[in-house]
């Protein structure tokens, strides 16, 4: 590439990324990006909320919590443990049988305890923790690969590299650029380009935001232990899943929106298609784009307790390629969708419809 | 020669099964170039086709020996105002005019002078630093011309470029399609005003489903349509004189006496017998105070070759 | 004497009922939908379930075939209200494709081409608008929800008996107001997404991104904050615990029918006060 032809491109790139960043239009695409950073931080407001008002009516001690054993009298406990953070009695009626129920709540800093008595007696002891940095973490995960990768970079790319071509078609204004003494790869790079970087600049930060978030609120000696470890690789390793995503959604997009009149079919195709993804067999699984992406994801999301039975029975994903192969598929991917690009963009013509 | 001209040889572009334009084969020279022809007749087919908007199905085009098919090359010797009406409308038109001349290679001191220049030869300079979505329409189109000569092409290439343009703005923009002309460029425009075309035009392309009627200088293509026998208005002192005497001539086909009797309206199959005739006349003392055609202008030529009004 | 009084009459002939000329709206579009090689596409790729139903009611009705199968399996293959709630969630997602296929070009394209004021100058209001163009994606989203899922009901009582369908006409009639309640609110949302960004394809991809998005977002607020409530922004399954209550299927944990349906309604007005403020007889010039 010539030294004029990457500065076209890099013109173009910035012209176009600046108006994607900056236009009212993109006004949404902010929207799907900060909103899983937007949830965590209002988690983190009610664990700061919750943990502030039960610490402000007293704490024990861990041990004198694991104290607790089955078949204790509601005397003897209350007696030990002292005055609990939340109280009340309520009649229970079952059948024949009918007892008075007290429910008391005890916190430790991090955990709570909910004790059942019935009659004055231990009936039910539950620990709930009310920070858990390992179940967030799996949290995350989940949030991130079933909904931010799949729906929010989805959606959010779609409506950056569309608008590229088939948007500028739409408001007539895409002869301008063929106007420009370029040769039509460069426009095509230098519009790819833009969209990229204003999409993983987008979804990039939106995902290391919500990781940071996700971690605010939670037991300093643990969240150390967490960036001492592996904090640091995790938050990398997403921030890569979410640009890697726009790279890979990009190119599909972009083309898309350059080949065919109404883009939103084989979108919504390519949605199901990502969407069914572990329901499908190994080998089509590898034809997809959030196959590559989740492998570069450090932690695997649990399965949804909520599946019904039959989806259970289908759900089967496959293993997943190492993370270099993951990265060079991709980008291999990306490359071929691009390449089938250029050859497109080479016989466009300006034929604006009333769509 | 060739390589300063716009070639088109034997073009034809479909959309589909509907025409746009059929064989067409042109050689233009540099000079103001007007396409007239009716709605949907392939004017803007013809323009998209010469800045490679659109490519053709059969035939070449070169444009001062560059082929429509390397923008890279074309695009820095042509301009083209298009007639969509449509503009980046979150941009002002200085940051639209600049933008597009930073594609150009310019640095971005070049680009800004350059684009203040072009605003300031369309007129735009008040509204420069103002949104696109805040014009009217003819500032719309006054943005676009000056897109289209922001980087000094050789070819310009302009579809209705005078609609919508207050009198005081189109005269100074057919005047500066003159200094182009003159400074040995292409100008190549369609326009529905066919007395406008009349007046810049130093040659015509008259084209009607897809096809060209007729190409050239006005008079010349005037006279190769034998058919129609040429008119002019003779204003005699001596009027009804003159007309016996026209009468006897064999190319004059027929002579009409206007209601004062001091005017003519003579038709002649030969331009040339009738000058002499009527300076043989003239001389004999009848009064002679005007000569003029009537017919040897795009009106007529488009009347007589495609019929109806053009739009 | 003004020229109008010397030449204009004003037309004294019959016209037709009000309620009537709203018709006009819907008699071309129908025709022109239906000329579109992909929504006939989907609209017939949306009958392989309510096929593959009627096949499993016949099968379940068939007791001489499913002899020395397993009390479990013959159990699984009984049609009550979880088979007519699973048949719905499936219908309703073709139902959502086809809006958003066939919606945005019922107003977008009279947005983008100032037809508004030409319509709203004939004798019919915003509302006969409005309802004119919901009629036709009323009759497109039909064929595939409540008819198909009637029938199944019909094919299961006549197979299953009169004692059958006097136990269970509250499914048949759960099904009729289910999918009623659905294709009013995909409709809303076509319509309403296309009144908004004018352009087809942009509108296609809102009405898809309304329902894929926003159950999204509820699954995410889900698992965050570990609260079941976030489905009252989620369409599909707030219509889905409405659906379950109508059939008498045992619901998901969370807010129950009432509280979906009350988000429903606040969502179904978002949509008519979109509706309402974009669609005005004015012409925008650009």
């Amino acid at each position: 590439m010539t030294p004029l032809r990457l500065r076209q491109a890099l013109t173009l790139a910035w012209l176009e990324a600046r108006r994607a960043f900056l236009s009212r239009r993109s006004f949404w695409v902010y929207l799907l990006a900060l909103f899983p950073a937007f949830v965590f931080f209002m988690h983190g407001i009610s664990v700061k909320i919750q943990r502030d008002r039960l610490s402000s009516r007293g704490v024990i001690s861990a041990a004198l919590m694991d104290s607790v054993r089955e078949s204790e009298t509601e005397a003897a406990v209350i007696a030990r443990l002292g005055k609990p953070v939340n109280d009340f009695a309520f009649d229970r009626r079952a059948k024949q049988d009918r007892a008075l129920v007290r429910r008391v709540n005890y916190f430790d800093g991090s955990r709570i305890l909910v004790l059942t008595f019935a009659n004055g007696v231990l009936e039910s002891k539950r620990v709930r923790t009310l920070v858990n940095l390992e179940e967030d973490r799996a949290v995350f995960a989940m949030v991130f690969q079933n909904f931010y990768l799949r729906l929010a970079v989805f959606f959010g790319c779609l409506g950056i590299f569309v608008n590229l071509f088939r948007g500028k078609m739409m408001d007539k204004t895409l002869h301008f650029w063929l106007l420009a003494p370029m040769r039509r790869e460069v426009l095509l790079g230098g519009k790819y380009l833009a969209g990229l970087l204003a999409a993983s600049l987008i979804f990039g930060l939106g995902a290391l935001l919500s990781f940071r978030l996700m971690l605010w609120e939670k037991p300093p000696a643990e969240l150390a232990l967490f960036w001492q470890q592996h904090g640091p690789a995790h938050a990398f390793a997403y921030t890569a899943a979410a640009v890697l995503a726009c790279v890979g959604y990009g190119s599909v997009f972009l083309a898309t929106g350059l080949l065919l009149r109404n883009p939103i079919i084989p979108a919504a195709v390519l949605l199901l298609w990502e969407g069914a993804n572990p329901f499908l067999p190994s080998m089509l699984q590898k034809l997809s784009v959030i196959y590559y992406v989740q492998a570069l994801c450090p932690v695997a999301p649990p399965p949804d307790p909520n599946m019904p039975a039959i989806m259970q029975f289908l759900f089967s994903p496959a293993n997943p390629p190492s993370r270099l192969l993951a990265v060079t598929g991709l980008l291999l991917v990306t490359a071929l969708v691009l390449w089938l690009a250029a050859r497109a963009v080479r016989k466009i013509e300006i034929n604006y419809s009333t769509d | 020669m060739n390589g300063a001209e716009v070639i088109l040889e034997d073009v034809s572009k479909f959309y589909g099964e509907v025409l746009g334009v059929n064989r067409v084969s042109l050689h233009i020279p540099p000079g103001i170039t007007s396409l007239v022809g009716p709605n949907g007749s392939g004017k803007t087919t013809l323009m998209n086709l010469m800045a490679g908007l659109i490519h053709p199905d059969r035939g070449s085009i070169r444009v001062r020996g560059i082929s429509p098919r390397d923008p890279e090359r074309l695009m820095r010797i042509t301009g083209y105002a298009t007639q969509y009406d449509a503009a980046p409308r979150s941009m002002t038109g200085f940051e639209f005019i600049s933008s597009l001349l930073a594609l150009h290679g310019h640095s971005r001191s070049r680009s800004a002078q350059l684009a203040v220049q072009a605003l300031e030869r369309v007129g735009l300079s008040d509204a420069a630093h103002r949104k696109v979505a805040g014009y009217s329409k003819g500032m719309r189109q006054r943005v676009r011309l000056a897109q289209a000569i922001a980087h000094d092409p050789e070819v310009l290439i302009l579809d209705e470029p005078l609609n919508g343009l207050d009198p005081l703005v189109r005269a100074e923009t057919i005047e500066m399609f003159r200094g182009e002309a003159a400074r040995g460029r292409h100008v190549i425009l369609s326009s529905h005003v066919l007395q406008e075309v009349d007046i810049i035009s130093d040659q015509v392309i008259l084209i009607a489903n897809g096809m060209i009627a007729a190409e050239g200088e006005i008079r010349s293509v005037r006279e190769e349509m034998h058919e129609h026998p040429s008119q002019f208005l003779v204003r005699a002192r001596e009027a009804s004189r003159v007309a016996s005497l026209l009468f006897l001539q064999d190319h004059v086909t027929e002579v009409r006496l206007s209601e004062d009797r001091q005017g003519l309206l003579v038709l002649t199959r030969s331009r040339e017998a009738f000058s002499q005739a009527l300076a043989s006349i003239a001389l004999d003392g009848y009064g002679i105070e005007s000569v003029a055609p009537v017919d040897e202008n795009v009106d007529a030529l488009y009347k007589y070759l495609i019929g109806g009004e053009p739009s | 004497m003004p020229v109008y009084r010397r030449g204009y009459q004003r037309y004294a002939g019959p016209v037709t009922a009000h309620r009537h000329r709203m018709l006009a709206f819907p008699r071309h579009a129908w025709k022109r939908l239906m000329e579109q090689r992909l929504v006939v596409l989907v609209m017939l790729a949306s009958f392989f379930w309510p096929l593959l139903c009627a096949v499993f009611v016949y099968l379940s009705n068939r007791a001489d075939l499913l002899q020395g199968f397993d009390k479990a399996f013959v159990a699984f293959l009984e049609v009550k209200g979880r088979f007519f709630l699973i048949f719905m969630n499936v219908q309703s997602a073709a139902a959502v494709i086809l809006a958003a296929l066939a919606g945005p070009g019922l107003v977008a394209p009279d947005l983008t081409n100032n037809a508004l004021p030409l319509y709203l100058s004939r004798p019919v209001s915003r509302f006969d608008y409005v309802l004119g163009r919901w009629l036709v994606l009323a009759a497109l989203l039909s064929p595939v929800t409540w008819i198909p899922g009637l029938l199944l009901f019909a094919i299961q009582s006549g197979m299953a008996g009169w004692g059958w369908f006097a136990a269970n006409w509250r499914l048949g009639a759960g099904v009729l107001l289910g999918f009623a309640a659905w294709i009013l609110l995909v409709s809303l949302v076509a319509l309403a997404g296309s009144a908004l960004v004018r352009w087809r394809i942009i509108a296609g991809a809102l009405v898809l991104a309304f329902f894929f998005v926003l159950a999204g977002a509820a699954q995410i607020i889900r698992q965050i904050l570990r609260t079941e409530w976030s489905v009252l922004m989620d369409p599909g399954g707030a219509m889905y615990r409405i659906w379950s209550s109508l059939l008498g299927v045992e619901a998901p944990e969370g807010p129950g029918a009432l509280a979906c349906g009350l988000a429903l309604i606040a969502m179904a007005l978002l949509l008519a006060w979109v509706l309402e403020r974009r669609l005005r007889p004015v012409e925008v010039v650009s």
